[in-house]
């Protein structure tokens, strides 16, 4: 196919899984676009330039190409449910490096938003940063620590500023935010 | 730490923020609109101080507040419905106030000049890597604080010091640590890697800029080294501790009694250094 000819192809039109006979679910391509803002994944001409420099690649198998090219398409269900989107390490070497300003690393964060919402397979500890925060304001609270020589030290003994934890009028309005981001 | 105790001898002083919350980063893939309102309101309360300059000594921080600037700059409906929430508070983000990062601050505010006035203990013949950490360089979008590519800022910010700089390919690499999360052994592999590619280099010391890439390198050193089956034995520390020894500011001060590397062998070539007569 040429590069005219492909152009040319509406950007709604996708294929079907032939292994499964699933079609690709539009309304969750729409919902990850609503997220990722400006940027357009079918822009992507698969250069793979992202997953050539992806540390993930090396490490857990992380292609962005690919995650790229299945939102385009709408498998969108099938990535959550693959859990490989928790593979990623932020990096944003695949944000900097893209030349068609595809940012796979957005797309990632979308989908891991999505993953959460239809509560898909999500890392335990992902979850505990979001309630610490609404509890306190911060993911942990100060912890006592010790120096290489074993010997126990605080925030008070090391000099450093009161530990302010979050009032209610923050909690109240960060539910708030919570509640504005499922609409 | 070590960012309170250089800043008197820079001229600067620091304002601190009471009610600051968490900057974000660590829910983004919750909920990003969460993580953006939580960046926004650190920038608000800010802002509420009527400062003009806001210092993130990690690059998390960085990334998210440089984020939530960009972002509502860009999209006003988005920015009233982040300021109807931040009303509860009696706070609203205007997006007047300029984020810095130590890097920049120290290289491109404070300048070369000045820094080599304040060092009092050069560090002759130190050699020394550095890492940048991937939020404060990408993307380019974003105001990054050097080019993301072949970034130099570090490099002659330790250099300022009278220390060596030790070029080595792996310089961009991830630390890992967004991956400790959902797969630490991968996570540590990646320090890991990184740290064996410093000591064969012949590093005597890591120079780092963010908290979550010295949990990395330096508290986690030893669970890195069980992943690639190396032996690693490499000072970790942060820009500004080095600039602290080198303005003569005590280790306990700048925290260097808190790393978990073995700092006392870097400590003891710099106080050999510093008291050898000067060529």
């Amino acid at each position: 196919m040429s590069i005219k000819a492909r152009a040319a192809i509406p950007y709604s039109m996708s294929i079907i899984d032939l292994t499964t006979t699933k079609k690709p679910d539009l309304a969750l391509r729409l919902k990850i676009s609503a997220k990722i803002g400006e940027q357009k994944p079918h822009n992507c001409f698969q250069c793979i330039r992202c997953t050539s420099g992806c540390p993930s690649m090396k490490m857990l198998e992380l292609k962005p190409h690919e995650i790229v090219s299945l939102v385009s398409l709408g498998f969108i269900e099938e990535l959550i449910a693959s859990g490989i989107v928790w593979a990623c390490a932020t990096c944003l070497k695949c944000k900097e490096r893209c030349p068609q300003a595809v940012a796979p690393v957005d797309l990632i964060f979308a989908l891991r938003n999505l993953a959460v919402e239809r509560e898909a397979k999500v890392p335990e500890s992902f979850m505990h940063s979001l309630s610490a925060i609404l509890e306190t304001g911060f993911i942990q609270r100060p912890q006592d620590t010790v120096t290489r020589k074993m010997e126990k030290v605080n925030r008070e003994k090391l000099d450093l500023p009161r530990f302010h934890e979050a009032d209610e009028k923050f909690k109240a309005a960060f539910f708030k935010v919570l509640e504005l981001s499922q609409e | 730490m070590s960012v309170r105790a250089i800043m008197p001898q820079l001229g600067l002083e620091l304002v601190e923020l009471n009610n600051v919350s968490c900057c974000g980063t660590p829910i983004q893939s919750v909920n990003m609109l969460a993580a953006l309102y939580l960046a926004a309101r650190n920038l608000a309360i800010a802002e509420k101080t009527g400062l003009d300059d806001l210092l993130l000594p990690c690059n998390g921080c960085y990334l998210s507040l440089s984020e939530a600037a960009h972002f509502l700059s860009q999209d006003d409906k988005l920015k009233e419905r982040i300021n109807n929430v931040l009303k509860e508070e009696n706070l609203r983000y205007e997006g007047s106030i300029k984020i810095w990062h130590t890097i920049n601050l120290l290289h491109d505010l404070v300048g070369e000049e000045k820094m080599r006035r304040v060092v009092k203990r050069p560090l002759n013949g130190l050699k020394l890597a550095v890492h940048y950490g991937c939020h404060i360089l990408r993307p380019s979008t974003l105001q990054p604080v050097d080019n993301p590519e072949t970034p130099r800022k570090m490099e002659e910010l330790v250099e300022w010091l009278g220390a060596k700089n030790v070029p080595y390919p792996e310089k961009l690499d991830c630390c890992g640590y967004m991956l400790l999360l959902s797969h630490p052994d991968a996570a540590l592999t990646f320090s890991g890697l990184k740290l064996k590619a410093i000591q064969d280099w012949g590093a005597d010391a890591l120079v780092v800029s963010c908290p979550s890439c010295q949990m990395m390198f330096d508290m986690r050193q030893k669970s890195s080294a069980a992943t690639t089956g190396a032996k690693l034995n490499i000072p970790v520390l942060y820009y500004t501790q080095l600039l602290g020894l080198a303005m003569g500011i005590s280790t306990e001060r700048l925290g260097l009694n808190l790393n978990r590397s073995p700092i006392d062998e870097l400590l003891q070539k710099v106080s050999l250094i510093s008291t050898a007569p000067s060529p």
